[in-house]
């Protein structure tokens, strides 16, 4: 059974991040990455695609807040980031402003026509590229412009069908306030997404602590505990969060 | 010829009144339907501001270089005039635009036509037939003279509340760097409210009428409003000369 569930993973490569969640995200799923500014949910987001392009998986980041160059440039003091992965097409990056411009989606709130045209689009941008891996940041943005609940349900809903039947998985941001109560803009959609990556940034003893739990995944079983993680020049570090001292912030 | 100073519409039966009766700045509609005249007398109000001051004649139905003969084929000089060809910026920058766009949404995009960069000016922002006009305005502080032929246009893609306050932001540059300027409207079926609007606005009315006398067409010119000299309210009989529109007086045209 083993090596069947494998094939039914999507390997992060974040290792930490594989341990706890069973050997990977399941094949498909999409994921919401929820915290405050100053996280590491972009960072986190972008490690998962380089790891994936590397693997011969390409992957896509739909950037709606930061232009694309300044992305690369952020991702180029990584150790773990290979230019070429961009240049040879591995590693694709679109602005979703440019999108909007192209399908002329610039009404302050889109209407029900306009979320199907910008679904189909990424839909099929998916299908010609055989994106495997998709990362959305950030899904708030979106959600700015999808202002019903309902819109926003029926917005994931569909999306999630079309990337899941082409077998990407993907990774939507979710910028929430520290005390926010709730892992995304409307509230309803970490009930739709497969799972929910929690960040936020704790204090003990006068150091901030960059925090991680994974409060859902669908399709596998995953530790609920909470993981420091670190942020250095070769990629993502997670390690258990141990409990002593006392802690704030979440 | 009148002198320079008194060249209103560049008729010499009718200019010296109207310059005596017009303040510095000013602005007057012309109004008259197809087959009236009209885009000629607009062209001749412009020919009659060369080398006094600038003149911008903004065009929204005519290719630029049917306007250019058209001065030409009564001597006047075009190149002395700056023609905007708002038509074709409009087809450009919106009509061509919205093709695109049908396009895109209807047979998806490829990452490379997402890369490719469009000319600056068609994504930076929406194009506003006021705001490309306005801000031509905005940047002359000396006398200048315009022409927009037509109105017309405006009303197709503005609400008419919004194209008279077009009306008045140019009248109010008239008025403070002592501009000239003369709007063309030649369809009949915008509604009362509107040309009533406009012509309240405008310190000066022109109509022209062209009708059937027989076997060719009479026009008329009339001076329906000059700006507290009702005196000068006229009735004219119009014919087209070598050098464009001249005016004889009706036997009771003067009101």
């Amino acid at each position: 059974m083993a090596p069947a569930t494998q094939l039914e993973r999507c390997v992060t490569g974040i290792e930490g991040l594989d341990n706890i969640l069973s050997g990977g995200i399941p094949l498909g799923n999409m994921v919401l990455i929820a915290g405050s500014v100053g996280t590491g949910k972009t960072t986190l987001c972008l490690e998962f695609l380089v790891r994936g392009a590397e693997r011969g998986e390409r992957s896509l980041f739909l950037s709606v807040t930061e232009a694309s160059d300044k992305l690369i440039q952020n991702l180029s003091t990584f150790e773990f980031f290979r230019p070429e992965l961009v240049t040879n097409g591995s590693l694709v990056f679109v602005d979703l402003p440019v999108l909007y411009e192209r399908l002329g989606l610039e009404h302050e709130e889109l209407s029900e026509d306009e979320i199907g045209i910008l679904i189909r689009t990424i839909r099929d941008l998916v299908r010609q590229l055989g994106v495997k891996r998709l990362v959305l940041d950030s899904l708030t943005s979106v959600g700015y412009r999808i202002r019903r609940d309902e819109r926003i349900r029926d917005f994931m809903l569909r999306l999630g069908l079309e990337l899941s039947d082409a077998g990407c998985t993907s990774l939507l941001v979710s910028e929430i306030g520290p005390t926010q109560g709730r892992y995304s803009l409307h509230g309803v959609e970490e009930a739709i997404v497969d799972g929910v990556v929690l960040l936020w940034n704790a204090r003990r003893q006068g150091d901030i602590l960059r925090v991680l739990q994974i409060i859902k995944m669908r399709g596998t079983s995953h530790s609920q505990a909470q993981y420091v993680i670190e942020l250095t020049p070769i990629g993502l570090l997670l390690a258990p969060h141990l409990k002593g001292g006392q802690m704030e912030g979440q | 010829m009148p002198p320079d100073d008194d060249r209103i519409l560049g008729i010499p039966e009718l200019d010296p009144a109207l310059a005596t009766a017009l303040p510095p700045g000013w602005m007057a509609v012309l109004t008259g339907p197809s087959g009236s005249g009209a885009p000629l007398l607009a062209k001749q109000f412009a020919n009659a501001g060369v080398g006094k001051t600038p003149v911008l004649f903004y065009t929204t139905y005519e290719r630029t270089r049917d306007v250019e003969e058209a001065f030409e084929a009564f001597g006047w000089d075009a190149s002395a005039i700056k023609i905007v060809n708002l038509a074709d910026e409009y087809y450009d920058r919106v009509l061509m635009r919205g093709l695109e766009i049908a396009q895109a949404r209807e047979q998806g995009l490829t990452l490379d036509q997402m890369r490719v960069d469009r000319p600056k000016d068609r994504v930076a922002s929406q194009f506003s037939l006021t705001s490309r006009m306005l801000s031509d305005l905005a940047s002359i502080d000396t006398p200048f003279r315009l022409v927009l032929d037509s109105v017309d246009f405006f009303l197709e893609v503005l609400a008419p509340a919004e194209v008279t306050t077009v009306a008045r932001q140019i009248r109010y540059r008239c008025q403070t760097v002592g501009g000239q300027a003369l709007l063309a409207v030649h369809s009949p079926s915008h509604g009362s409210a509107f040309t009533g609007a406009l012509e309240d606005l405008a310190d000066v009315v022109f109509h022209l009428k062209a009708e059937p006398k027989g076997n060719r067409y009479e026009t008329t010119l009339f001076i329906e409003k000059v700006r507290n000299r009702p005196d000068l309210q006229r009735i004219a009989r119009a014919r087209i000369g070598q050098s464009g529109w001249t005016t004889e007086d009706l036997p009771d045209g003067k009101g």
